[in-house]
């Protein structure tokens, strides 16, 4: 059988690859909310993988929840990319500094 | 419940053996003899027009959007299908509020105009 | 090493795989199709782990709809790949740096007797005809009834959200009402005239 400690490390590994990932691409919005999404997948890994081990089904009300909140920050965050490459031609995080004092 | 999923399993490998035995089959057996010309993009004869990477319109994005959302709604109203006859009465009125509040939204894009292709 | 585990390890595998995948190819459309396949081996870890409705759910809206719409973003915008890809090399001791720390930390906490996570007993796998849909919406119409309904009002800011962000009038575009050309009537269009006959010749 496998063991639950497996589980909570591929999670970490998952998590731990998003954040890499956030690092390495930090230029470009679109592969940043693609780590984003696998970071919440790592979350709702641990999340599932607990629910089957204790044996209380409430984790994965959860994670149904996180499930629909992902979607709608992913379609509210591409939504905003749009507009942001509609009036900037741009989608580089580091030309993105109108705001800075 | 585990031994369900057995079959489903062997219908993946199955089907990806399927797709995958026949490239390499052909991969191995095939002659290869490549040229610059047999590369080059084919369009019907013609040299290619343009990138085959040509930009999508933004109303696409706007009809996924709208897809995903009813797309979870549709997820929400399958656990409570099955449950509906123990939930009784207060889960009926629950996803009839749920439903209720997605169909503002769903009157919104149809008076903004959002479903429109012009 | 069970048939179970064999399974594990090759979706996790895979999953890991797809993953380094997902940040490290130069081209976002593959890294979106990569995206799809570390999605799809998640919902099969869930299976194993007994989640068969929320392993669906995850194939449905995420395989299906989520992916199709990153396809589509990074297809309607053409970007320069290669200034984006500028510096990928000069922060990955960095980004591999916490990387790994980041496991090495969480691997040690989770392996610590502390916690007694190795000793947790395997759960008894369920019955043929356990439903765990129906367990799922057993609690998610009962006790979990308030966030269900937060959760219709977040869906209801995204679709406001997005059509006010992207949504834009042409204002030069021509375009037909079906519905004032099927109400037209033949008196609208054609005025009948009485004209005396003309005699030829």
């Amino acid at each position: 059988m496998v063991a639950l400690n497996d589980y909570l490390i591929l999670g970490a590994i998952l998590f731990a690859l998003s954040v890499m990932g956030i690092v390495l691409n930090r230029k470009n919005v679109v592969i940043l909310l693609m780590s984003i999404e696998l970071m919440l997948l790592a979350v709702n890994m641990n999340f599932v993988a607990f629910s089957h081990y204790l044996g209380d089904t409430a984790g994965q009300v959860f994670v149904f929840f996180i499930l629909t909140v992902a979607a709608a920050e992913a379609s509210i965050g591409l939504a905003i990319l749009i507009v942001l490459f509609r009036n900037r031609q741009t989608i580089n995080v580091e030309d993105l500094d109108s705001l800075k004092g | 419940m585990l031994e369900n999923y057995l079959p489903i399993l062997i219908f993946i490998i199955v089907g990806v053996l399927v797709g995958v035995i026949p490239q390499v089959l052909g991969w191995f057996i095939a002659p290869q003899r490549p040229d610059s010309e047999k590369l080059s993009p084919f369009e019907c004869g013609f040299e290619a027009f343009e990138d085959s990477r040509m930009k999508f319109d933004v109303r696409y994005y706007l009809v996924a959007i709208l897809f995903i959302i009813f797309d979870l709604e549709i997820a929400f109203l399958f656990p409570w299908a099955v449950v509906l006859r123990e939930i009784g009465m207060f889960g009926f009125v629950a996803m009839m509020l749920f439903l209720g509040i997605l169909v503002i939204g769903f009157i919104y894009e149809w008076k903004k105009g959002a479903l429109e292709w012009e | 090493m069970g048939f179970e585990q064999i399974l594990f390890y090759f979706f996790a595998g895979v999953l890991l795989f797809a993953a380094t995948m997902v940040i490290t190819i130069r081209n976002p459309v593959k890294s979106a199709l990569f995206l799809v396949l570390a999605f799809f081996n998640a919902a099969a870890l869930w299976i194993l782990l007994e989640a068969e409705f929320l392993a669906i759910v995850l194939v449905l809206v995420y395989v299906g709809a989520v992916m199709v719409l990153f396809l589509f973003v990074v297809m309607m915008l053409d970007i320069n790949l290669v200034k984006l890809r500028e510096g990928f090399g000069e922060y990955l001791p960095y980004g591999g740096l916490v990387a790994v720390l980041l496991v090495i930390e969480l691997v040690v906490v989770l392996n610590s007797p502390q916690f007694g996570l190795g000793e947790m007993p395997d759960p008894v796998g369920q019955a043929a005809d356990y439903s765990n849909t129906r367990e799922l919406g057993r609690l998610l119409y009962t006790t979990y009834v308030y966030p269900f309904e937060i959760a219709a009002l977040l869906l209801l800011v995204a679709i406001i959200a997005a059509i006010t962000l992207t949504m834009r009038k042409r204002k030069d575009t021509r375009y037909q009402n079906p519905a004032q050309q099927m109400s037209v009537q033949a008196k609208d269009r054609l005025r009948v005239v009485k004209m005396p006959a003309e005699r030829k010749g």
